[in-house]
């Protein structure tokens, strides 16, 4: 493996905000094999989606999922593997549209994952449709008039769930969201970053995040100012919003057991039979 | 009572004990050594209504429970309104006198001799182990000892009041009923803990479900077990999660279950489809209720076969099966769990309420079964969808040196998406020959169950096997009965010499579909097809008599 770019061919738009996200990941890849988290031992999935592409584009290892289920599918992963460190690409329909029960229990059972939500706040994929985050007044195919729905604020949502990581970052500032992937993936437990991301063709907000996204110098103190932050409208802040220490759910489920690799033998699983059914 | 078979009924409401009752005849039946077949009869609720419970014992195989009784407890009124009819010949009713004024059989105030002691409904049930025990001649010690044993919560209580019933009974009924001891003890299962073992027993590592009766014990087990057997088990949010977060658990390498009924088997199926797609190997269970859709969660039925067999959207390979015993509910879900990983494609064991959930005898020989072990990459370059001759491309787990990507869109040997039209015709083509050597592997393992000989071909499957084969020996039926174990691939190899001769069916369906499928497939012309659709099992005697009218 290389520089894990993969042969095929890239079709994002020029000018795509995911091309920030697959750089930035690259780097975050490069600086977490520093720390000794060989690129061997990280799974990515993705849903379905622009952002999906991001899995035919990066060489490393894991499953291209369904719309909305990518959580799940490394939640599974990590369960039967501890030993690998877990990565779910999502868009904000996969993750707040179809998935947003597996983002509300990850973050509720503190998985030890990392989802990275590209939140351009339409369906480019399927031509420029509104989405859980899109503001209200979007107007998109499905909504000529203008989407007559208020939109999630994914911060708060993740943060009111449970999730002992919640971040944001700006495709359009690729050096730091590459740290605050760093921190989401080395950080035990469930991980979510959110990434402003524009699509230049059906929801271009590179003027408006331009304008407003700031990057913070430190983590809020506390939870009630994380919540506070995340709601600013007028500025977006960048960066780590929160992060605390509680038990991850893959150790309270079976402690340090490792279903793939501590797996009885066969010999042994049949004796364990043999005990438990014994008249 | 040589031979032959003997029955214990006990019926009351959800919350007295009725199933424990139910279960401790079993044990103490199993115990002397003698055969069991023990249904459950329960509504979807916590308190009140109607449940009962049929044990049905014998020296030899006994397939069912059989509803005339020799022992008859109805614990309330309404148990004795139903129950009443379902008194062999010779047989006693026990009823509860002090909500029956002067019935048919003997009264016994269980109520009040219940209200002596705290918590006076869960007593109940132990009146009913003590008319049992008394009806078979137990001592009291013995009953004592059986009464510490089962009932240790409050065990004093438990003790006055069963001395108390069986100082009642015992004049009226002690002995009637002469059950010998059979040859040797044999574990009890019901078929969703027999199903839970065999996968065990092949390797099951993680099992992944969300409640829905009747598939929920398998949880339950496994859950209770978890440590004993070594086996994971989560219950996350919905059945999506279920399936998906097992299918990326069979990707890390682990041997993957899921379990469902119907609606919660329907929420699965676009991620059936993925694994499909993906190449995952994934065992999944579903447990039929009478639908469509809410329908009766607690009752059986056969209407899911079509569904079964059409899981998934999109073409790929497909195995399903259906166990016609609990014994073989252990077999065959260790056998499945071998084949979705040697042919990495899901599998479905479809079962019903009426199998998951009763109780028999059985003898496993725990050598017979195998652990599942996928056909693994060796040296050199990895492609995960490598195009081999009989499109099995050899597996690879992570952490790996090697690229493994596994894509639900179409794609190339490595995984990566395509859109070519080569590599998408090659890619179904790849899936197709799996599926043809499926098929030529199937015809050496054992898909179909012949029991008996001559007289009508019977066909059955699931569940309904065990009706019928007992329905045979109550009846004195001669009849040659086929089971196909395996319902896809159909093996119609194995069916085809029935082609022309007299064919009856049996199938829990109101449409016949096991009937239709046979004509379709295998080409068989049933003359009769015999269904029940009421959510009940079949009875053996009147099943046997159905068997007749149409032979």
């Amino acid at each position: 493996m290389g520089d894990l770019t993969t042969y095929a061919e890239n079709t994002w738009c020029p000018g795509c905000g995911n091309f920030g996200i697959l750089n930035a990941f690259k780097r975050a890849v490069g600086r977490l094999e520093e720390q000794g988290i060989e690129r061997q031992r990280i799974m990515i999935s993705a849903g379905i989606g622009c952002h999906a592409k991001i899995f035919d584009y990066l060489e490393l290892s894991g499953l291209y999922s369904i719309h909305g289920r990518s959580m799940a599918t490394v939640q599974g992963m990590k369960v039967a593997n501890p030993e690998l460190k877990v990565v779910a690409f999502a868009g904000d329909g996969d993750a707040f549209g179809e998935g947003i029960a597996h983002m509300i229990f990850g973050a509720k059972r503190n998985a030890d994952i990392t989802v990275v939500v590209h939140d351009n706040g339409v369906y480019g994929l399927t031509t420029g449709q509104y989405t859980p985050t899109s503001e209200k007044g979007f107007r998109g195919r499905s909504t000529p008039r203008g989407s007559i729905e208020e939109p999630l604020n994914p911060l708060t949502l993740m943060l009111e769930a449970g999730a002992t990581f919640v971040a944001r970052g700006y495709s359009g500032k690729v050096d730091h969201l590459a740290e605050v992937m760093v921190d989401a993936v080395v950080h035990e437990g469930f991980s979510f970053v959110q990434v402003l991301q524009p699509c230049v063709t059906f929801h271009d907000t590179y003027k408006e995040y331009n304008a407003k996204v700031e990057i913070m110098e430190s983590i809020p103190a506390s939870f009630e100012d994380a919540v506070a932050i995340a709601r600013y409208r007028d500025r977006l802040p960048i960066g780590v919003l929160y992060r605390t220490e509680k038990p991850v759910y893959h150790r309270e489920l079976h402690g340090d057991w490792n279903p793939v690799s501590g797996r009885p033998a066969h010999g042994d699983r049949v004796e364990r039979i043999r005990r438990l059914v014994a008249p | 009572m040589n031979g032959e078979v003997f029955t214990f009924f006990v019926g009351g409401k959800a919350g007295a004990g009725v199933k424990k009752a139910g279960s401790v005849a079993a044990r103490l039946f199993s115990q002397m050594g003698r055969r069991v077949f023990e249904m459950d009869d329960y509504q979807s609720l916590i308190r009140g209504g109607h449940s009962y419970s049929v044990i049905s014992t014998a020296t030899r195989d006994v397939t069912s429970h059989h509803m005339q009784g020799h022992v008859v407890v109805a614990l309330d009124k309404r148990s004795y309104d139903i129950h009443a009819g379902h008194v062999a010949d010779g047989g006693i009713l026990v009823y509860n006198s002090d909500q029956v004024d002067d019935g048919d059989g003997i009264g016994v105030p269980f109520t009040t001799e219940a209200k002596k002691y705290p918590k006076p409904d869960l007593r109940l049930g132990v009146g009913a182990v003590v008319a049992l025990a008394v009806a078979i001649g137990m001592e009291k010690e013995r009953l004592g000892n059986l009464i510490e044993n089962e009932y240790a919560r409050d065990v004093e209580s438990n003790l006055n009041y069963a001395n108390a019933v069986y100082d009642i009974l015992y004049p009226e009924m002690g002995g009637r009923f002469a059950v010998e001891e059979g040859d040797h003890a044999r574990p009890l299962l019901t078929g969703n803990e027999a199903i839970a073992l065999g996968a065990s027993a092949a390797g099951l590592d993680v099992y992944f479900a969300y409640p829905m009766t009747p598939s929920s014990s398998i949880l339950h087990y496994l859950a209770a077990h978890d440590r004993d057997l070594g086996v994971t088990v989560v219950h996350p949010e919905s059945e999506i999660a279920v399936i998906n977060m097992a299918i990326g658990a069979s990707f890390a390498g682990a041997r993957a279950m899921v379990g469902s009924s119907g609606g919660g088997f329907a929420l699965m199926e676009e991620a059936f489809s993925l694994a499909g797609m993906v190449e995952a190997p994934l065992l999944c269970v579903l447990s039929s209720r009478p639908g469509p859709s809410t329908g009766v969660p607690t009752y059986t039925e056969q209407g899911d076969l079509r569904f079964a067999l059409g899981q998934g959207h999109g073409e790929f390979p497909g195995i399903a099966g259906s166990p016609g015993s609990v014994e073989e509910a252990f077999y065959l879900a260790a056998e499945m769990m071998g084949l979705v990983w040697r042919f990495q494609t899901p599998g479905i064991l479809l079962t019903e309420k009426h199998l998951s959930e009763s109780t028999m005898t059985v003898e496993i020989d725990l050598s017979r079964v195998e652990q599942a072990e996928p056909e693994m990459h060796g040296q050199g370059e990895y492609k995960r969808y490598l195009d081999t001759p009989s499109g099995v491309s050899p597996l690879l787990f992570p952490p790996s040196d090697k690229l493994i990507k596994w894509n639900s869109y179409e794609h190339d040997e490595l995984g990566i998406t395509t859109e070519k039209a080569e590599l998408i015709a090659k890619m179904h083509e790849k899936r197709r020959r799996k599926g043809e050597a499926l098929a030529e592997h199937m015809r050496g393992v054992r898909t179909v169950n012949v029991y008996g000989k001559g007289g009508p071909a019977i066909f059955a499957y699931g569940s309904t096997t065990m009706s019928v084969l007992e329905a045979l020996r109550v009846g004195g039926i001669e009849a040659t009965v086929v089971q196909p174990r395996y319902l896809e691939p159909l093996p119609v190899w194995e069916l085809e010499r029935y082609r022309g001769s007299k064919a009856i069916v049996v199938e829990q369906s109101c449409l016949g579909t096991f009937s239709s499928l046979l004509r379709e497939k295998a080409g068989i012309e049933p003359t009769a097809t015999v269904k029940r659709y009421d959510g009940r099992p079949f009875e053996p005697a009147e099943l046997a008599d159905a068997i007749k009218r149409e032979s």
